[in-house]
């Protein structure tokens, strides 16, 4: 999985894109969770899961969100493969119109949704 | 044309546009009517609990935001113009009948155009400098993620992991 690095461009814009990646990657309680213990020290997949009461390969789709956002980035050593955070991406989600932008999408998303859904009742 | 007037700054400002299959008369509704606004206007898991419109310029929109937890915000956004099926500008820099408001922090446009049997908007959000965000963070406004972001961004600089 190839880990979408920086998302800056310049004059320190984020892209819509890398935006909406990190903040879905940070909307899930296990992969929050899992952030915090990589901001102590990396890990292996093996030492993150055990903490977990889930199926492995939940587990592996969850570290897949992380690695795609660019919130962390994972290598392979023999068979171990290690996690740890990429504090750079987690400091963008500390910009505040990153978080504007995001709110704004989830918002009209929300409307769109309840418009097509008005448009169906008007229907009956 | 309101967009000739308005200067996009990208360090404050965001556009948005969508293109959805629903008639115009149907997005103006769902931003203009309280039973409607409710349902949508505050990103999930918050809700809005009470909502009241009186739509006209210097009119405003009183909501009250309700987060997770259980806690409440009331807000208030005045109406500067409204032209039915094509323009609605609200701020929260001003109080009802255009009286300045203590926490100003943003205007929103949305415009509305026909687009075959669908309608085609766009929301701009401008907002104010740093100075404004700061006060406007530190007196409560929360976007659902403030919690979460920070406490991340504590660990990181708390020195707990190498950069």
């Amino acid at each position: 999985m190839t880990p979408q690095a920086g998302g800056f461009e310049p004059q320190g814009r984020v892209s819509p894109a890398i935006i909406d990646g990190v903040f879905r990657a940070l909307s899930d309680p296990t992969r929050r969770d899992v952030l915090d213990r990589l901001s102590a020290h990396s890990a292996s997949v093996s030492d993150l899961a055990a903490t977990y009461d889930m199926a492995l390969p939940s587990f592996v789709e969850h570290l897949k969100v992380l690695e795609r956002s660019g919130l962390v980035r994972s290598h392979k050593v023999g068979r171990v493969r290690t996690y740890e955070l990429v504090p750079k991406q987690l400091r963008m989600a500390e910009n505040w119109l990153a978080r504007q932008r995001n709110l704004w999408e989830r918002r009209l998303d929300q409307l769109d949704s309840y418009l097509m859904k008005m448009k169906q009742e008007r229907k009956k | 044309m309101t967009s000739s007037v308005i200067k996009i700054d990208p360090k404050l400002d965001l556009v948005l546009e969508r293109e959805i299959d629903v008639p115009v008369e149907l997005v103006w509704e769902a931003w203009t009517s309280p039973e409607h606004l409710r349902h949508w206007f505050a990103p999930k898991p918050w809700t809005i609990t009470a909502c009241e419109i009186d739509l006209r310029p210097g009119g405003t929109v009183n909501f009250t935001m309700r987060s997770p937890e259980g806690q409440e915000f009331p807000a208030t956004h005045c109406y500067l113009e409204v032209s039915p099926f094509e323009r609605l500008i609200m701020t929260d820099t001003l109080l009802g009948g255009y009286r300045p408001s203590p926490q100003p922090f943003f205007t929103a446009v949305l415009e509305l155009a026909k687009n075959g049997s669908g309608t085609r908007y766009k929301a701009i959000a401008i907002h104010g400098n740093d100075e404004a965000r700061k006060k406007h963070e530190e007196m409560g406004f929360h976007d659902g993620w403030g919690t979460v972001v920070k406490q991340m961004v504590e660990y990181i600089k708390a020195g707990r992991m190498r950069p």
